[in-house]
């Protein structure tokens, strides 16, 4: 190595140090300048989930008001049914880049996501739910990223119209929907293994293999242990893809802004703003994709284990 | 003497300490294990690639796999650490 690059290599590493220093001065003098306004009780981070209900609708003791959740779930029903079967109606020969990626994401869901997990019959068969799910929670989750007008909660005025405050929020940041989801594959897979095997052999299945030896006591004892592992992948499945998307939409509603707001110290804005937008990147290019991928995965693993012949 | 107003406000703090260390007891501690997996999980990825590397393709479904699973008992922990602190 020559004397003129590790002279270069320095001089980077000091502009570095130099910028992060300039940068924590600047939050600092912020600090000083600002000062500490005192813990601000107004401000509720709570509120910014909370469900205001548009268009009331009550049958009975059920709530069927329209509300944000709501309009999401629409809006991402509408765009994986419309991009979809815009896709399907134009196929191309020679494909663009929109039917190019679409059909990279068919055949991620065709080979990496349904895969090995399920035997070829099965697989023809339930190839479209597993795909919608995929689509579907893809679209939700990445629709969440955008900020559309939908807290009516808070309005702004421009030229007399009262528009609702820009904000993110996700179909599946809302425990519900994931367990609606959830409920409907742990019921279609249960179906699946009872057609495919017969009620009492499914039930069977359930034990692992190997077990022929022990008394029935102890093989009790593991069926009731396999029942509880059953009611748990209705939690375990659910909790993941909500817990997932809310603490994503927490991290940056706190990082851009609630934590300096909550706390009353204008500065630590400053620092945390910068790291709302790497967790953007992170939720946008990876958590969302990963999530909906995750969620079908385990459903294709779930029919997959209940119609396959072993355990 | 009457106490009262001053166990009310004591009582209060209490609530208020307890669910902040609920808060921060769920959440860090519960993500030094997510931490520990994520990490094993990638290290271990790093090293079969490392053997074997015409497996790669094959791993990184896997790995996405491994690693969604074990990121989200992190976010277990957030989520009932965020219940205790603002819906109790």
């Amino acid at each position: 190595m020559s004397t003129t690059e590790t002279k270069s290599k320095m001089r980077t590493k000091t502009k570095v140090l130099i910028g992060l220093g300039t940068y924590l001065a600047i939050a600092i003098a912020l600090l000083l300048i600002f000062g500490n306004d005192g813990k601000n009780e107004d401000f509720k981070p709570q509120n910014e989930f909370k469900l205001p209900a548009w268009v009331h609708l009550q049958v009975g003791p059920i709530d069927l008001s329209i509300n944000r959740a709501v309009f999401y779930l629409a809006l991402a029903s509408a765009l994986t049914i419309i991009t979809m079967t815009y896709i399907a109606k134009r196929m191309a020969q020679k494909p663009n880049r929109v039917q190019t990626g679409v059909e990279l994401s068919y055949e991620l869901v065709k080979n990496n996501i349904l895969g090995d997990n399920l035997g070829p019959g099965v697989a023809k068969r339930w190839f479209p739910f597993i795909a919608t799910l995929f689509f579907f929670i893809w679209f939700s989750n990445m629709i969440g990223f955008i900020p559309l007008p939908t807290n009516t909660e808070e309005t702004f005025n421009v030229f007399g119209l009262e528009i609702p405050s820009f904000a993110i929020y996700a179909a599946t940041a809302n425990i519900s929907i994931p367990i609606v989801l959830t409920l409907v594959v742990w019921i279609s897979y249960h179906v699946e293994g009872i057609r495919a095997k017969g009620f009492l052999p499914y039930l069977k299945s359930w034990l692992p293999p190997g077990l022929e030896n022990m008394s029935p006591i102890g093989r009790a004892a593991i069926f009731v242990i396999e029942v509880i592992s059953h009611f748990v992948r209705l939690i375990s499945l659910s909790v993941r893809l909500f817990a997932n998307i809310l603490a994503g939409h927490l991290l940056l509603l706190f990082m851009g802004g609630g934590l300096a707001v909550l706390l009353g110290i204008a500065a630590l804005g400053a620092l945390t703003f910068p790291l709302a937008f790497v967790f953007f990147i992170f939720e946008v290019g990876l958590v969302a994709t990963l999530q909906a991928f995750i969620f079908s995965t385990l459903s294709a693993i779930y029919i997959g284990g209940a119609t396959s012949a072993s355990h | 003497m009457d106490l009262s107003p001053l166990a009310a406000v004591t009582d209060e703090g209490v609530k208020g300490a307890g669910k902040a260390i609920a808060l921060g007891v769920g959440a860090g501690l519960g993500s030094i294990g997510a931490g520990i997996g994520v990490g094993f999980i990638f290290g271990k990825e790093i090293e079969s690639v490392a053997r074997q590397p015409e497996m790669k393709s094959e791993l990184e479904s896997i790995r996405w796999l491994g690693f969604a699973l074990t990121e989200a008992v992190a976010f277990y922990t957030f989520i009932f650490g965020l219940i205790a602190f603002f819906l109790s």
